[in-house]
């Protein structure tokens, strides 16, 4: 861990991958809330629909084409389920013809948000007449709780019997399978990793290539400079690369250089002392550090 | 670095008594070195444990009564949390890069391990924990583990410098 490489990508591939994964993380969760929201928007207003063209069949309590439009809804691939309760909360319609006649007791999840206090609430914002939950087949499902409120006609029209005092006169329960959004987010989540994974290597790489070019390199070529300048070969020009480096073998140079004159004098001196001087053997160029 | 001048170098040969103490100090300092580094092993310790309570969403502490969430009133919006977990790591990171380049011999991980339990707490408060555990979780990692690297690489390298003035003493 003492060299450079490893010193300088450590910390700057830490810092830039936690930061984006935290990033994307965030992101993440930011989008697949906007996504179910807007999924639950879009499923209130499809229960809508479906309570406004049920309204002829049940102004006229024409029971068999309303059996008829809940089980086709229910045959729709992405619904799970479909059924409407009356006001004591008996599934009185429903796409699975099983459920009909059962009696559902007021703590169930698509009835707290409106009972949960004494007095029932009469009116849900659209994020609390949602749930999500997965169901008895193992599928996901975001479900939607529709009030069917009383109307002047439900009361006066000559076959019905509801009391005019009665606000909601049942719910309407839809359920959308969650899968698709589930594997939109799924793509989402692998997407986002690969493009961490990326930001890794191209941070790590990026890192390494520099340091690899600017600083290693020409710390390389100069301790094969310096080797080669204690042996006493100063021909070579000291490396280039970047300016620190440039004047550190200049200095070197000069260095040797001297070293050499002093040398040289020396052996002036010594030869006319009439001593024989062993000259200094000079080792060919290696490049070894 | 701790500029630590060399006894050895200044004063005519000491005794090998007079070398005694002082070889003590540094192995002292060599001790309080490696203390000072396993310090960044603790904080991330601390902070995976914290953790661990937050991944099953503080479930053995109780939960809120009405009575003290009417006290502590409302949460602030989830997303202004995480804008505010972004802008917390963004700023943590680029102080300890900067902190790095310096070489300074002080660990803030107790610090950050405040401000991440923080972000749990007003997650959990905010009922958005488990959407966002791994965002928190990710931001803490980071920050103490580069602090723990910055800690780390500062204190080994002071012991080197220290192991090879014993050396010297040891001469
Ligand atoms: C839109 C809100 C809303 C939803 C959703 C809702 N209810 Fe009701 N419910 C009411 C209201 C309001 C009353 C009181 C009667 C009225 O004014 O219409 C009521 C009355 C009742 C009553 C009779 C009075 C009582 O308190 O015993 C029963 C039983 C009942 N609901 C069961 C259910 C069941 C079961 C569900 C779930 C399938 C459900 N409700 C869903 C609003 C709702």
């Amino acid at each position: 861990m003492r060299s450079i490489a490893a010193k300088a990508v450590v910390p700057v591939a830490v810092a830039v991958t936690g930061f984006v994964v935290v990033c994307c993380i965030l992101l993440y969760s930011f989008i697949k809330g906007d996504m179910l929201n807007s999924a639950i928007q879009r499923e209130v207003s499809l229960a809508g629909i479906i309570v406004k063209s049920t309204r002829y069949a049940m102004l006229h309590d024409d029971r068999e084409s309303l059996r008829n439009i809940i089980s086709n809804i229910g045959e729709q691939s992405e619904v799970e389920h479909s059924r409407i309760f009356n006001h004591s909360g008996l599934i009185v319609y429903s796409s699975d013809p099983e459920e009909v006649n059962q009696l559902v007791d007021k703590k169930n999840a698509g009835c707290v948000g409106c009972h949960e206090k004494e007095v029932p609430a009469t009116n849900l914002g659209p994020m609390e007449q949602a749930r999500r939950f997965a169901n008895e087949k193992g599928h996901h499902v975001v479900a939607i709780t529709a009030p069917i409120y009383n109307e002047p006609s439900c009361s006066t029209a000559e076959c019905h019997f509801h009391p005019a005092n009665l606000k909601v006169l049942g719910t309407l329960d839809i359920g959308l399978s969650a899968e698709p959004l589930r594997a939109t987010l799924a793509t989402l989540a692998w997407r986002m990793v690969v493009f961490c994974l990326m930001v890794l290597v191209l941070t790590v790489g990026g890192v390494c290539a520099l340091l690899r070019r600017n600083i290693l390199l020409p710390i390389t070529n100069l301790v094969a400079y310096a080797n080669a300048a204690t042996r006493g070969n100063t021909d070579a020009p000291p490396p280039g690369g970047i300016d620190e480096i440039e004047m550190l073998g200049q200095s070197l140079q000069s260095l040797a250089l001297r070293l050499e004159k002093k040398d040289r004098e020396l052996e002036a001196l010594r030869g006319r002392g009439g001593e024989p001087v062993p000259t200094r053997p000079t080792p060919p160029d290696t490049f070894a550090d | 670095m701790t500029e630590r001048s060399d006894p050895s170098g200044e004063q005519p040969t000491p005794s090998r008594l007079d070398r005694g103490p002082l070889r003590e100090e540094v192995r002292r300092e060599i001790r309080r070195l490696h203390q000072l580094s396993n310090r960044g092993l603790w904080g991330l310790a601390i902070f995976i444990l914290i953790s661990l309570g937050a991944q099953r969403n503080f479930n053995f502490l109780p939960t809120f009564s009405e009575g003290a969430r009417a006290v502590l009133g409302a949460a602030p919006p989830v997303k202004l949390i995480s804008i505010a977990l972004v802008v917390y790591s963004f700023s943590a990171l680029v102080l300890i890069l900067s902190r790095m380049m310096g070489g300074t011999e002080t660990y803030r991980g107790w610090a950050h391990l405040g401000y991440l339990s923080g972000f749990y707490f007003f997650y959990y408060y905010a009922e958005a924990l488990p959407d966002n555990f791994w965002a928190v979780f990710a931001a803490g990692a980071t920050i103490l583990s580069l602090e723990y690297y910055a800690i780390w690489s500062y204190c080994s390298e002071a012991i080197r410098t220290e192991k090879e003035l014993l050396g010297k003493l040891e001469d």
